[in-house]
């Protein structure tokens, strides 16, 4: 809690800073992304074609700026920094997140390290009480039909207590995503991510890794930054669409409970609600050629109003709004810079 | 060997073929890689890939030549040739599940297709995910497939038919009806060979070509596999009409005979499924050529 | 009758002091034209022994690589395997590295060790038969395996991508292992694959013959020892499991070279009609991986327990329901492809029944040594190991069965966790204990119990210290198959590989002891283990006549089912 309460003064906090420094320098984590966030730049630098309205949204255009990581938070924790906290899942913001993290904690674990020292025991048992020493003389029972029936219906009974909360689980990250729900298609290249917003005017966003240098410049886990977010409002139902343009990646971010494969020739569909604002890591998680594991994945979750002044900056409309000239005439905000 | 045994069970003597069938199979599958890749490697996959089949089918004549005069010896006691009848129908059902897998494409495709799009004067498909309004359809719109009525029924007559001849054979057989037995070989090997005439006539007056889309794939190699299958069971019964003429086979004992026919058998029901499925029930709707 | 110690121990063999009947072809033909199948068994253990130290190796330089983020070596492996010196070449060699090292510990040492090995040799021992049903195609059956494992050895060699070696991972997945992977290097070993399978479902067709047809008189299914029963079951699991691989592989080939469309969606296909086929196989090939590995542990429990197997007719069920229930499974390991719901549940739900009959097999062992005498001789002790280990392995299995728990877990490494816990140690353990049970009947040597153990305690230690850890950088969200992380997944990364230092030293022991025994160890009796030991493989001498039973043994229906003595020569 105290940490989810940080973070939005944060990203309250971040939203501000950008208004004092240039815009480019801002929205530029690296040089390509700086070349290419110049449509933009351009857009509020030209004259008052647009509304005025949308003047006043291109203002806070220059609002956008990524927003800093939390330690501990949507990212791995080290053995150094928390030995308990790296022994076990990321800590859960989405609600079906919080639910499978409950049934893990609460029900397959008790149960499973129960089993597990329930068979240690009895092997010790057995040593201790049965061994050649203490028992020379070897009984010759082979059955005990009691006995038998029991070790089968037991474990019946502890399957059918896991697989209720189990399915109910499966059955809440199946809902069908409500029709007001904000589209993100995410697609898998070899080896990069882009995600597209139909919704919102089919902004498009090129994410690549960002090398150790330009990681530890940006104050982020090595391995896991990159350059051009995606970014997706907190709070609110996001159908997170997946496909590939090549072979087959998979979308993860283990901190939303959340994974999904990319698969060429398909789309593939499901909700996400994240619940707090907040940067949440991720890696593509299916085997995909040489540089697999170079194409993480980082959600940027903003407040709602952020996520709109973020979708203006990338010359991107929110729905129902017209678009605004200059903004249609903007590329999209970020080059591809594969390789 | 076992001069001693008190037991009906078949030892066999050492055997080099074992070890060169199977290098034989390396030899072959390694050729088929290079010739996979010509660029890298020149025209020797040919050559190395043809002495791998050579091999392989020295193994195989080795091989069951060797069974044949095992038999003949008397080797194969009653045990073993209730091993061998084991051995066939596990090797049949293995079989089957090889076909299992090219079923499971076929269906796959069928009832779940994606929206293509066919070039009627390439013969190229190119896929319309991600358009919108697209339809999909398994048969590709404006694609052609083989009426099913025409000589794929033929075909299917003339594996029925051969079914019944091969029966007439063991018959025969059985009730010591020798010039019975050759003449149900006879038209049994000729109904193999007519059908896969027809069949390789049909490959070539095809309206559509190997590949390039998920009918084209599934269609060729499904009935590709199964007319090779028909290749092999008419080889399998060719020799028995062989083995007929040296006099080989007792109405008593004659498990040669009867693999053979089991096998024709399969082959027989693997194209009724062929037939129904891909044929009728897959072209369903689309242009026949 | 062999006395002494041959059959096992090439060095002797030039001695011309065979017993007539236990007469010896020479050496070429013994070895390369061998009919016999206590030859052939072991030829494929030695074969799977150094298919083990490879697959052991490589996955040395992959722990070694792993314990420090960044890449350290993969550079001069790519430039030691001839590939180019850039940053591509040597992340596709850990792709290679993982790729052989899954496909080599799974095809070319558990499969050859379990049933190539101690199904060859023991299962006609103890049904009592002179050999298996088919003793040529036996033979085809090993040198198929051999020549599988050499078309692997070959794609390590040509281009497979960014570089030499075929990196698609031991599943193969389209479209990775077809458009995305240029060069000879996947055909070759998707060829491998072709050939390795091929001799399985021949041996498996030997397997099910040789058990259904050449029981000695009186030995009914029901009398038949649980190892051959585990070995009925894998058998036919590897007869309907193998060909829809065969197929599906041989999509793979069409789609590469000859542009057919199975798993390429431009002309229709579909990536995850591979998965649903390679798991149609892959689920049930797990099980293949354990079957027999139940057989041995219940044989080794029985005896050590002096006390017959406990619930026998239920533990030869159970593993008949395993072979099933293992048929209706497979898309558990698909739980991300965009299943739909109802498809999850199922697989979810039918997962988790193969815990029980699993649980019948634990508690049953459990149940055996109760009320026994227990000694804690060198297999006993990996059988006890086993089946803890195996548990653990097992109720992580349980875990990744929930559809939606596996969401978060899938393709990380708590599943790596899970797998070499059933595998590495499950697999593993129970192919060291049927080893050490097996070896005097085998060679006629009896091994150094003190090596033994060791072997043991060092072993058990360090595995548990490579893959416990694991389950931690799994639940963090450590994905499988890379050679990079972030610092975060350091620590664990780090401990993980200190444990394969002290398994590799572990290793040292097993080898030790197996020359020690060869060279110098003890004559083996007949039964070295004692009254716990009544299957018919300990009233033959040590090691059994080159051809044994040449007058069938008689099973009266006076013998327990464990207690197959024959009573009448
Ligand atoms: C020997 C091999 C072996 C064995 C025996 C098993 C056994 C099981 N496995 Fe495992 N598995 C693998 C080898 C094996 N597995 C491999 C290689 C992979 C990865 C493949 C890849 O992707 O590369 C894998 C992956 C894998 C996945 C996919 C994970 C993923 O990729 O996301 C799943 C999911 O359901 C799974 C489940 C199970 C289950 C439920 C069992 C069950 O059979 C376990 C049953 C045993 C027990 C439960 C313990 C004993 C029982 C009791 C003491 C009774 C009481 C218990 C209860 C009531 C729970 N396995
Ligand atoms: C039986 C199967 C088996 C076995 C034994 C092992 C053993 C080991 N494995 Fe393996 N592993 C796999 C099957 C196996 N693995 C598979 C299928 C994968 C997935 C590949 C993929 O992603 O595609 C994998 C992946 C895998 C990874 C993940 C790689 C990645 O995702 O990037 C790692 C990382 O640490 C690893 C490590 C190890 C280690 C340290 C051992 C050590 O325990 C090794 C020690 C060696 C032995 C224990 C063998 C000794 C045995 C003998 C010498 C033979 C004895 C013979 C007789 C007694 C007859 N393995
Ligand atoms: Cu993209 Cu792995
Ligand atoms: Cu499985």
């Amino acid at each position: 809690m105290k940490n989810s309460i940080l973070a939005v003064i944060a990203a309250g906090l971040a939203a501000f800073i950008p208004l004092a420094v240039p815009a480019h320098a801002v929205v530029a984590p690296t040089d390509a992304a700086a070349a290419a966030a110049g449509p933009a730049t351009d857009a509020l630098e030209s004259p008052a074609s647009a509304p005025t309205a949308d003047a006043a949204a291109a203002e806070t255009t220059s609002a956008y700026t990524p927003m800093k990581p939390t330690a501990g938070k949507g990212m791995p924790t080290s053995y150094e920094d928390d030995p308990m906290k790296s022994l076990t899942f990321q800590d859960q913001y989405s609600d079906n997140g919080e639910y499978a993290l409950w049934m893990h904690d609460i029900i397959l674990m008790p149960v499973i390290t129960a089993i597990s020292l329930l068979v240690l025991g009895l092997l010790l048992y057995v040593v201790f009480r049965f061994n050649r020493r203490a028992n020379p003389v070897a009984s010759k029972t082979t059955h005990n039909t009691m006995i038998e029936v029991v070790w089968t219906i037991l474990p019946v009974i502890i399957l059918v207590i896991i697989a209720v909360p189990s399915i109910t689980l499966l059955a809440r990250q199946y809902e069908t995503p409500p029709a007001n729900a904000v589209t993100i298609k995410a697609t898998g290249y070899q080896w990069y991510w882009g995600y597209t917003y139909p919704d919102h005017g089919e902004i498009e966003v090129i994410s690549n890794m960002l090398d150790e240098a330009a990681a530890a410049k940006s104050g982020e886990p090595h391995q896991l930054a990159v350059d051009n977010r995606m970014v997706v409002p907190a709070g609110v139902p996001l159908r997170i669409q997946t496909t590939a343009s090549d072979v087959i990646h998979a979308f993860a971010v283990p901190s939303l409970w959340f994974k999904m494969d990319a698969v060429p020739g398909r789309l593939n569909e499901k909700l996400l609600t994240i619940k707090e604002p907040g940067v949440y890591y991720g890696q593509c998680s299916e085997l995909c050629g040489a540089r697999h594991g170079y194409m993480p994945i980082v959600v940027e979750a903003l407040p709602p109003a952020e996520f709109a002044a973020w979708v203006k900056a990338q010359g991107g409309t929110m729905p129902g709004e017209e678009a605004a000239p200059a903004a249609a005439a903007a590329e999209p905000a970020a080059a591809n810079t594969a390789g | 060997m076992a001069g001693k045994a008190n037991h009906d069970y078949h030892i066999l003597e050492p055997d080099i073929w074992p070890l060169i069938g199977s290098i034989a199979a390396l030899t072959f599958t390694s050729g088929m890689v290079l010739s996979f890749h010509p660029d890298l490697f020149g025209q020797s996959g040919k050559i190395v890939a043809g002495l791998g089949l050579a091999g392989l089918i020295a193994t195989f004549f080795m091989w069951f030549k060797n069974i044949v005069v095992e038999a003949q010896r008397g080797d194969h006691t009653p045990v073993v040739q209730l091993h061998l009848r084991y051995g066939m129908i596990l090797f049949i059902a293995s079989e089957v599940m090889f076909f299992v897998g090219w079923f499971w494409s076929f269906f796959d495709f069928a009832l779940f297709p994606t929206a293509l799009e066919y070039d009627h004067a390439t013969g190229a498909t190119t896929s319309l995910f991600g358009t919108e309004g697209a339809v999909a359809a398994f048969i590709p719109e404006g694609m052609e497939v083989l009426d099913p009525f025409a000589l794929p029924l033929l075909n299917t007559l003339i594996l029925l038919c051969s079914g019944t001849t091969v029966t007439w054979a063991h018959h025969a057989l059985i009730h010591g009806d020798r010039e019975g037995l050759k003449q149900g070989l006879w038209a049994t090997v000729a109904l193999g060979v007519l059908f896969s005439a027809i069949q390789a006539y049909e490959y070539s007056a095809a309206p559509f070509g190997f590949g390039g889309n998920t009918y084209s794939s599934a269609f060729y190699m499904a009935t590709g596999f199964h007319g090779f299958h028909v290749l092999i069971g008419t080889i399998f019964l060719a020799v028995c009409l062989y083995r007929t003429y040296l006099g080989h086979f007792t109405p008593r004992q004659h498990f040669g005979f009867e693999a053979a026919a089991w096998y024709w058998h399969f082959v027989d029901v693997v194209w009724l499924f062929l037939f129904v499925a891909i044929y009728v029930w897959g072209g369903w709707g689309a242009e026949y050529h | 009758m062999a006395t002494t110690a041959e059959g096992f121990d090439i060095h002797d063999h030039g001695h011309d002091t065979h017993d007539h009947a236990d007469h010896k072809p020479g050496f070429f033909a013994r070895w390369f034209m061998s009919t016999n199948h206590k030859d052939i068994g072991t030829m494929y253990l030695i074969f799977a022994i150094i298919a083990g130290i490879v697959g052991g190796a490589i996955s040395g330089i992959m722990r070694v690589e792993l314990q420090e983020p960044g890449i350290q070596y993969l550079q001069w492996w790519a430039q030691f395997m001839g590939g180019g010196n850039d940053l591509n070449t040597a992340l596709h060699m850990w792709n290679v590295f993982i790729t052989a090292h899954g496909l080599i510990m799974v095809f070319f040492m558990v499969m050859p060790a379990m049933i190539g090995g101690f199904g060859n040799w023991f299962v006609p021992l103890m049904i009592g038969a002179p050999d298996m049903a088919f003793p040529r195609m036996n033979n085809v059956s090993f040198w198929l395996t051999v020549a599988g494992f050499v078309s692997l050895l070959f794609s390590l060699f040509v281009p497979g991508g960014t570089g030499p070696g075929a990196g698609t991972g031991w599943t193969v997945y389209a479209p990775l292992s077809t458009t995305g992977s240029v060069g000879p290097a996947v055909d070759f070993a998707i060829f491998s694959l072709h050939l390795a399978g091929a001799g399985s479902i021949l041996g498996a067709t030997n397997f099910i013959t040789t058990i259904f047809n050449m029981r000695a008189p009186g030995m009914t299914l029901h009398k038949m020892p649980l190892f051959v029963w585990s070995v009925l079951v894998t058998a036919f699991l590897l007869l309907l499991a193998l060909p829809v691989l065969a197929a599906a592989i041989t999509m793979l080939l069409t789609d590469r070279n000859f542009g057919t469309t199975f798993f390429n969606p431009a002309g229709g296909g579909d990536p995850v009609l591979y998965q649903h086929l390679f798991w149609f196989f892959g689920h049930p090939e797990v099980y293949i991986m354990i079957l027999p590995g139940f057989g041995m542990i219940s044989q080794i429990i029985a005896t050590f327990s002096k006390k017959p197997v406990f619930g026998y007719l239920g533990m030869a069920y159970a593993m008949v329901a395993i072979g099933v229930v293992g048929f209706i499974v497979w898309a558990h390991h698909m739980y991300t492809v965009g299943l739909d719901v109802n498809t999850k549940m199922y697989f979810t739900a039918a997962t988790m029944v193969i815990a029980v009959p699993t649980g019948v097999k634990i508690f049953s062992w459990i149940a055996t040594m109760w009320g026994g005498s227990l000694s804690f001789k060198s297999p006993m002790v990996w059988s006890m190991g086993f089946i803890f280990l195996f548990t653990v392995g097992g109720v992580t299995g349980v875990v990744l069965a929930n559809g939606g728990i596996d969401d978060n877990l899938h393709d990380t490494y708590y599943v790596v966790a899970h797998f070499h816990y059933v595998l590495s140690m499950g697999a593993v353990f129970s192919m060291f204990a049927g080893f050490y049970y097996w070896f005097p009947k085998m060679s006629g040597r009896m091994h150094s119990e003190l090596l033994s153990h060791i072997h043991f305690w060092t072993f058990f230690v360090g595995v548990n210290v490579i893959f416990f850890p694991q389950h931690f950088l799994g639940m963090q969200g450590m994905p499988r198959r890379y050679p990079d992380y972030a610092e975060a997944y350091h620590f664990w990364h780090q401990i993980s590989s200190y444990g394969y230092y002290i398994m590799a030293g572990s290793m040292l022991f097993f080898f030790v002891n197996i020359l020690y025994a060869l060279l110098a160890g003890k004559k083996a009796e007949a039964n070295p283990w004692g009254e716990g030991a009544t299957t018919l493989e300990w009233t033959l001498p040590s090691p059994p006549p080159y051809h044994q039973f040449e007058t069938l043994p008689v099973i009266t229906d006076a013998n327990d089912y464990h207690d197959h003595r024959p009573l009448t020569a």
